[in-house]
């Protein structure tokens, strides 16, 4: 039946091939028009520029000279280089074992509620909602050393007070912590979705054939939801390789750089010092970093896609 | 969508041993709501305290007095509202091109069949696998000066609608639906005559309302919490949104005022979210994570 259809299909483009219809063909490009000239401008034509721009010395003012692999060796001669990598390694193997299995026990959880689970999912989301720079002035003051309610949380079971966005060790965790709680919501909604499309009957035959609810768990629920992890953990390692907006706003990459990372790196370069050129070899190496991730998960999701369509 | 299933049978879940799981997850979900809502309530009883009162160590959340005139001072001090009038202007904005440029290219890529439109989807294809920091400096300069034009898009909405109007994902998705509209229905218009464009607004669009909503609300979300783009396009302070004005502004401010602003401006995502939730869970099962 495939098969069938997708001949019918090439059939029929090899007869568009054969004899174009021009007047067909300007409407159809006058409707892509827009959105054409948008990506062309805003997304195609800055992608090729940003290689360019990677080996030239760049000025804005125009009159940029192309210098080789002069911003290459700058970045890869430069400590902050590898700082900055190693942290965002850091960063995600923390937000891994910090936050990525939540979402799944959470979303079993509500799935047994039935319809009563509803509420949660959504208060779950509700911080997702909420702009990086408004919640980071609240969480500034949940982690504030004197008064801070996480500390004054503390003082009660006697541990003393913490400079949790000063000290080296914990700044990281600290982070992470918002970074989750600013994210699972929209993760459980996607496992929840995921959940409620396995078919009931195979619960009930499991039961039948003796399987506790453990076993179907393990057995029924993981590796059907086995794809949907995969994904949503290069989502996660995608997502958090960019973090940008908490070390800029609440440390400014310190302590000592232990919360620099490549993007905040890359803003500071290009628009605190101007230095485009440089700052476009380190997009480059963010990019070939990302693509890896990104390519598996877009070939993932689409073919997913086209399976279930 | 599918009935909800679960992994307990109906009977299992009413048995002695069901109840207590399900009591055990309900405490369990209440525990993590409100670790999950503490943010909300924490900003919302600070901006209430003195400026001496929140830096007293202790749990007392609550004030000892409530200093409602806090929310109001923000409020006019701060100019909350030219804040969010900007907010509003960038994201409607973004939302009314993004959906226009993206419907009317799905409807030719779904429908006319340009030329070429494989080679163009594989394109808009490989642009949602490259993340927008990696040529987030050429767009800028491309902003500060657009070629052939020569202007420059620096301190104009205009340098924020464009760019979020070209997005590859909505036009991916809006051409899988409008795919699955039946042929009958195109081939009645053309009968009467209809051309393209009246086709696309009279039968695309209107069929097409429950898939716009869900993307315009994810795209209202999305762009609503949009930080750099609008930080290096709006350098122009009274331009400028929330996400990008509140969080310089308040930095001479005592930390009551703060939390107090900081309130407010989680309001409207927040009123957007419990009023729209529908399509909000529609819109996340979609598209990358559709199963």
């Amino acid at each position: 039946m495939k098969i069938a259809l997708s001949r019918r299909t090439t059939l029929k483009q090899r007869q568009a091939r054969r004899r174009i219809n021009w007047r067909a063909q300007i409407t159809a490009f006058l409707f892509l028009l827009p959105a054409l000239l948008a990506l062309t401008t805003f997304t195609w034509y800055p992608m090729v520029k940003a290689v360019g721009y990677s080996f030239q010395k760049v000025k804005l003012a125009g009159g940029s000279t192309w210098v080789g692999l002069d911003n290459y060796r700058r970045m890869l001669g430069n400590p902050l280089f590898y700082t900055a990598w190693s942290n965002v390694l850091e960063f995600t193997i923390l937000s891994i074992v910090l936050g990525f299995v939540i979402p799944i026990i959470v979303a079993l959880m509500i799935n047994e509620l039935r319809r009563m689970g509803g509420i949660f999912g959504l208060i779950a989301y509700l911080p997702t909602l909420i702009p990086v720079t408004i919640a980071l002035l609240v969480w500034r003051q949940l982690y504030a050393p004197e008064g801070g309610f996480i500390n004054s949380l503390l003082a009660q079971v006697g541990i003393p007070a913490q400079l949790w966005l000063q000290n080296p060790l914990l700044v990281k965790p600290a982070m992470i912590v918002i970074m989750t709680w600013a994210g699972i919501g929209g993760t459980i909604l996607i496992y929840l979705a995921a959940l409620k499309e396995i078919p009931q009957e195979l619960y009930e035959a499991a039961q039948l054939d003796g399987f506790s609810v453990w076993q179907r768990i393990q057995y029924i629920v993981l590796p059907l939801l086995a794809s949907r992890i995969a994904m949503l953990l290069i989502l996660q390692i995608i997502f958090v390789s960019q973090v940008f907006a908490e070390p800029q706003l609440l440390t400014q990459g310190g302590p000592a750089n232990h919360t620099i990372t490549p993007v905040l790196e890359i803003y500071r370069t290009a628009f605190d010092r101007g230095d485009y050129g440089l700052a476009s070899a380190w997009s480059v190496s963010l990019l070939l970093v990302l693509a890896v991730f990104s390519i598996t998960y877009v070939r993932l999701s689409f073919r997913k896609d086209e399976a279930s369509s | 969508m599918s009935l909800s299933s679960s992994v307990m049978s109906k009977v299992e879940s009413r048995s002695r041993r069901g109840r207590v799981i399900r009591g055990i997850i309900t405490v369990g979900l209440i525990l993590l709501s409100i670790v999950m809502l503490f943010p909300f309530v924490f900003t919302f009883t600070a901006g209430l305290k003195t400026s001496a009162e929140i830096y007293k160590p202790g749990l007392n959340i609550l004030p000892a007095t409530a200093h409602w005139e806090n929310y109001q001072q923000v409020w006019t001090r701060l100019n909350m509202l030219r804040m969010f009038i900007n907010s509003f202007m960038v994201t409607l904005g973004g939302v009314f091109f993004q959906l226009l440029f993206s419907s009317l290219a799905a409807f030719s890529l779904s429908r006319l069949k340009p030329v070429g439109h494989t080679i163009i989807m594989t394109l808009l294809l490989v642009t949602l696998a490259i993340p927008g920091i990696a040529y987030i400096i050429p767009l800028y300069t491309t902003l500060v000066r657009l070629p052939v034009l020569n202007i420059s898009l620096l301190n104009s909405y205009w340098g924020l609608w464009l760019p979020y109007s070209a997005n590859a994902f909505n036009i991916l998705i809006l051409k899988n639906f409008f795919d699955q509209i039946p042929r009958d229905i195109y081939d009645a218009a053309a009968v009467d005559g209809a051309s393209p464009l009246r086709t696309f607004f009279t039968i695309t669009l209107p069929l097409s309302r429950s898939i716009l909503l869900i993307l315009g609300v994810l795209s209202f979300i999305a762009l609503w919490k949009d930080y750099l783009l609008p930080l290096l396009v709006l350098r122009d302070a009274d331009l400028q949104p929330v996400t990008v004005r509140l969080f310089t502004l308040v930095r001479d401010f005592p930390r009551n005022l703060q939390m107090a602003a900081a309130f407010i401006a989680m309001l409207p995502p927040l009123l957007a979210a419990v009023s729209l939730q529908r399509f909000i869970k529609g819109g996340l099962t979609m598209g990358g994570t559709k199963g």
